[in-house]
């Protein structure tokens, strides 16, 4: 088999005088198992490998993948890409950025976890969902419980100078539960991910798991009424993903950020500090450089409530007069690199959750928002996402309630943010403590 | 796409330790995609991905492996990571492959290969152009081309070998409109299981036309109301709840996990007695439809609904030998690199008697909503929401002001048992349905229908 190095030097050798060229080659081994009933209900293994060619000529971006290829095969994509170009439209600011140097991060990849045997992982399968279904009689089954891991390899290199490399590996535990009582069936979920399955807690997970169900049993629909609102760390995690997007440097030069001239701003409440840190080891989406070369970094978006700047790539800096944030981000060798996050979090505060749960007393604890890519408008910030909770009664939790919607703005939610919480969860590569707010109207009958 | 012998050794491989079954996907896919975004041709894209997945199944296990390397060792080794999770009770059979005749076919007229980049770029500049012509509101237009082959081969020790050809096309524009500090977006993107015939029937313009017109109205929008109250869903809207609501809990793997609310309630009557609704893989070059599904059994239309009673489930393979009944044909994957589950094809509300104005006509007060932002269910409790991307207020039987931000909630059989007129003007919405990490394309249609009661989140009084 030929390595990736191969692959993409081949590709490179192919570039014509004048124009730019850059191949990103990345391979992967993952596998994934099921646990149902005492049984693996699947096993998947995989390997995958391919390459992503971009060509810039007279400003002009083409584009092309080949999955698994030969040297003949990447030199192709480099003429594919070639012929795109031609049709595209030119623009200045599109460039292959300058090679510049870059520090590997320790602790993103294990021999221990690359070698796990297949048997340990089955193992580990069956005794999460062993342990999510024995630990409350109202939880005997699950609705999905699995353990995976993956082992990740990209190179790259361009006409540019840029010549990068870096692996890592990962594992999850995905646990979600099914909670029976009196007719009424509720759903719980819960989620672990790290570099090695030896910084996970399989049982931590499934009891979660277990917990956040059963103790929806017996929810009710509330009346409508304006209460304080308390996030958990998954249901505040939720809300992130429509933050990201308005806080791409893309969004912003399209017109389609609420963000856009905002900079300098109060935009939320000054307990309230928003960070990508593609360099925070703990992080899955940890990574030395971004998937266009460029060395990571921390990079604080909103610091107490005021607004800092935007997340960039090449591109975007470029077009916009600033310094890429090292946030180029594809979804595999099969798409160019726009504008991702990397580790996305909310600084975590130094309340215990305790302390939020006795502030906001009389309201509700948000478990689980849905509807949020949907319901949400990423560019006015409107909001109306359906919810289940718990009301919170003497600084504990309460009766559950179910089929309620919150609606409001992501600026007027940011503002209204009176405290957080000390407890940072990642839920994948997004991560929040959990987040009070002043008070918020719950819809329900 | 590969040799037969070499297809017949790679199934015997993978049943060495036995289970009931082996299979193997092989896959090609080739296609182009062009991004107009800004006004710019931002990205114009080539790209050619392959592989194969080997599947062993045993009772409602199974195991899988994949690569897209397509050379002899890596097929084998490939097998032999599949057939890994079967306890060991001897080698299996495998049957001599026969071809299966597919029992209808969805071919192009045109290929897409016949028409150059310059083409299809030059249809993303049509939509932008006349989007931004619309009205002096529209700020930003991003329209998407896509084209794709997929040429698949599947055999399984049963002696089934099927080759199949789909084609696709997709054109999608999203329009920003603002005015006065007030932002809203629209969206349309026709899909088809065709050539570029497709792009002849769904001219670019009147894509564009019907996005930017969305924006526009959006930017007249009032809050949405909140509480209970009558709800009239344009045409196709009725198929995308329906889809979301109700056809989730009927696949036969949720089903057989006892996460669905339909479980063991086939022959109940779980909707409205004026409701049918289908499953169907035959529609001609419908986005959701095929010949084979991704397990080779030929494509079907499926009873799910007749006069509000349930029919059936939507099985896959391992669900349908698991209850002893013949696979209805929902086995799809999104590639090679993921095993089947049962998922949707084409599902539809079919046409009822009533007439959409007295649908409209005859609520006193409500919201029409005229495109749906997507959703979400728990087919477990029922439980869904969506978000509505184009709506208005129904009042004293007229439509009236457009109204933003409005959320539907409710239960999937109560919600169902509330639909208390169907119209005849049925239309179907293409979309991509995402489970378990796969996205795969399906249509969802109905005609108008009215729900007489269900819980409309909202900012406004």
């Amino acid at each position: 088999m030929i390595d990736l190095r191969e692959i993409v030097d081949g590709a490179l050798a192919a570039a014509r005088d004048g124009e730019s060229v850059e191949a990103y080659a990345e391979e992967s081994r993952r596998t994934e198992i099921d646990a149902r009933k005492g049984e693996v209900e699947g096993l998947t293994s995989a390997e995958s490998r391919g390459l992503g060619v971009r060509v810039i000529a007279e400003g002009r971006l083409g584009f092309a993948y080949v999955a698994d290829p030969s040297i003949e095969e990447a030199r192709e994509a480099v003429a594919r890409a070639r012929e795109n170009a031609a049709v595209a439209t030119e623009d200045e600011f599109n460039a292959l950025p300058d090679a510049q140097p870059w520090e590997p991060i320790d602790g993103l990849f294990f021999d221990e976890q690359a070698s796990m045997p297949p048997e340990d992982k089955v193992a580990l399968a069956l005794g999460l969902e062993r342990v999510a279904v024995s630990t409350d009689p109202r939880v005997t089954r699950v609705e999905s419980c699995s353990f995976g891991d993956a082992i990740g390899r990209v190179a790259m290199g361009s006409t540019a100078g840029v010549d990068a490399e870096f692996r890592r590996t990962g594992c999850w535990c995905v646990v979600g539960t099914l909670a029976e009582q009196d007719g009424d069936t509720q759903t719980g979920f819960s989620f672990q991910v790290a570099h090695r399955v030896s910084d996970l807690d399989p049982d931590a997970v499934a009891r979660e798991a277990v917990e956040r169900a059963a103790r929806m049993l017996g929810a009710v629909k509330p009346p409508t009424k304006r209460v304080p609102i308390l996030f958990d760390a998954f249901a505040a995690s939720s809300f992130l993903g429509v933050l990201a997007g308005g806080l791409s440097a893309e969004a912003v030069q399209k017109g389609r950020s609420l963000f856009a001239d905002l900079v300098g701003d109060q935009v939320g409440a000054e307990v309230f500090t928003l960070v990508d840190d593609g360099r925070l080891r703990e992080g899955p989406a940890a990574a030395p450089f971004d998937d266009e070369g460029v060395p990571t970094g921390r990079t604080e978006l909103i610091t107490g409530g005021v607004l800092n700047g935007f997340l960039h790539n090449t591109y975007t800096a470029r077009r916009g007069g600033a310094t890429s944030t090292g946030n180029a981000s594809r979804a595999g060798y099969r798409s160019t690199p726009g504008v991702g996050t990397s580790n996305f979090y909310v600084e975590p505060g130094t309340e215990p959750f305790e302390r939020l749960l006795e502030a906001a007393e009389g309201g509700v604890l948000i478990q689980d928002v849905s509807g949020v890519h949907s319901g949400a408008n990423p560019i006015s910030g409107e909001f109306s996402v359906g919810a289940t909770g718990l009301r919170i009664d003497g600084g504990s939790l309460g009766e559950p309630v179910r089929e309620m919607t919150i609606a409001s703005t992501i600026p007027e939610m940011m503002r209204s943010i009176r405290a957080v919480g000390s407890d940072l969860r990642f839920l994948s590569s997004v991560g929040s403590p959990s987040i009070l707010i002043g008070e918020m109207t719950i819809a329900g009958v | 796409m590969l040799d037969r012998d070499l297809v017949q050794e790679v199934l015997r491989a993978a049943r060495a330790r036995g289970g009931a079954f082996s299979e193997l996907f092989v896959e090609d896919r080739s296609g182009v995609s062009v991004r107009l975004d800004d006004g710019r041709i931002e990205e114009v894209t080539t790209g050619t991905d392959r592989g194969a997945g080997v599947r062993v199944g045993h009772g409602t296990s199974f195991g899988y492996a994949y690569s897209n390397r397509l050379d002899r060792d890596s097929l084998l080794e490939a097998a032999a990571a599949a057939a890994a999770s079967v306890r060991e009770e001897g080698p299996g059979d495998v049957v001599d492959l026969r071809e299966l005749e597919p029992p209808v076919v969805h071919a192009a007229v045109r290929d897409a290969a016949s028409a150059t980049s310059a083409e299809k770029v030059a249809w993303v500049r049509e939509a932008d152009e006349t989007a931004r012509a619309f009205a002096p509101e529209v700020r930003q237009v991003t329209a998407l081309y896509g084209d794709s082959v997929q040429r698949v081969l599947i055999a399984a020790s049963d002696g089934r070998w099927v080759e199949e050809v789909r084609p696709r096309v997709r054109l999608i524009v999203n329009v920003v409109a603002a005015r006065d500090g007030t932002i809203q977006t629209g969206f349309h993107g026709p899909a088809g299981l065709a050539g570029l015939e497709f792009v002849d029937a769904n001219p670019p313009a009147e894509t564009a036309i019907v996005a930017a017109k969305r924006a526009v109205t959006m930017l007249d929008a009032r809050p949405a109301p909140a509480g209970e109250m009558a709800v009239v869903l344009a045409p196709g809207m009725g198929g995308v709840l329906f889809h979301e609501a109700v056809g989730h809990p009927l696949e036969a793997d949720i089903v057989d996990k006892e996460a669905s609310v339909y479980r063991g309630r086939v022959g109940e009557r779980l909707a409205s007695e004026i409701l049918n609704g289908v499953d169907d893989a035959t529609v001609p070059n419908a986005w959701g439809s095929f010949s084979f599904d991704d397990e080779g059994a030929p494509a079907q239309r499926t009873e799910l609904f007749e006069a509000g009673v349930l029919q059936g489930l939507l099985y896959d393979r391992l669900r349908a030998e698991k209850e002893g009944v013949a696979s209805s044909g929902n086995g799809r994957r999104q590639s090679y690199a993921h095993p089947p589950i049962p998922r949707m094809t084409n599902t539809y509300i079919l046409n009822g008697t009533a007439t959409p104005e007295e649908l409209v006509s005859s609520t006193p007060k409500g919201v029409f909503v005229t495109a749906l932002a997507g959703g979400q269910t728990n087919p477990a409790t029922g439980d869904f929401v969506f978000g509505c991307a184009e709506a208005y207020l129904i009042e004293d039987g007229a439509t009236t002001a457009p109204v933003r931000g409005a959320n539907l909630i409710g239960r999937a059989i109560e919600v169902m048992s509330h639909v208390d007129g169907i119209a005849q003007d049925f239309d179907i919405w293409p979309g991509v349905c995402g489970k378990d990490g796969q996205s795969v394309p399906v249509g969802s249609g109905s005609p108008t229908l009215r729900i007489s009661k269900i819980t409309v989140g909202g900012t406004g009084d």
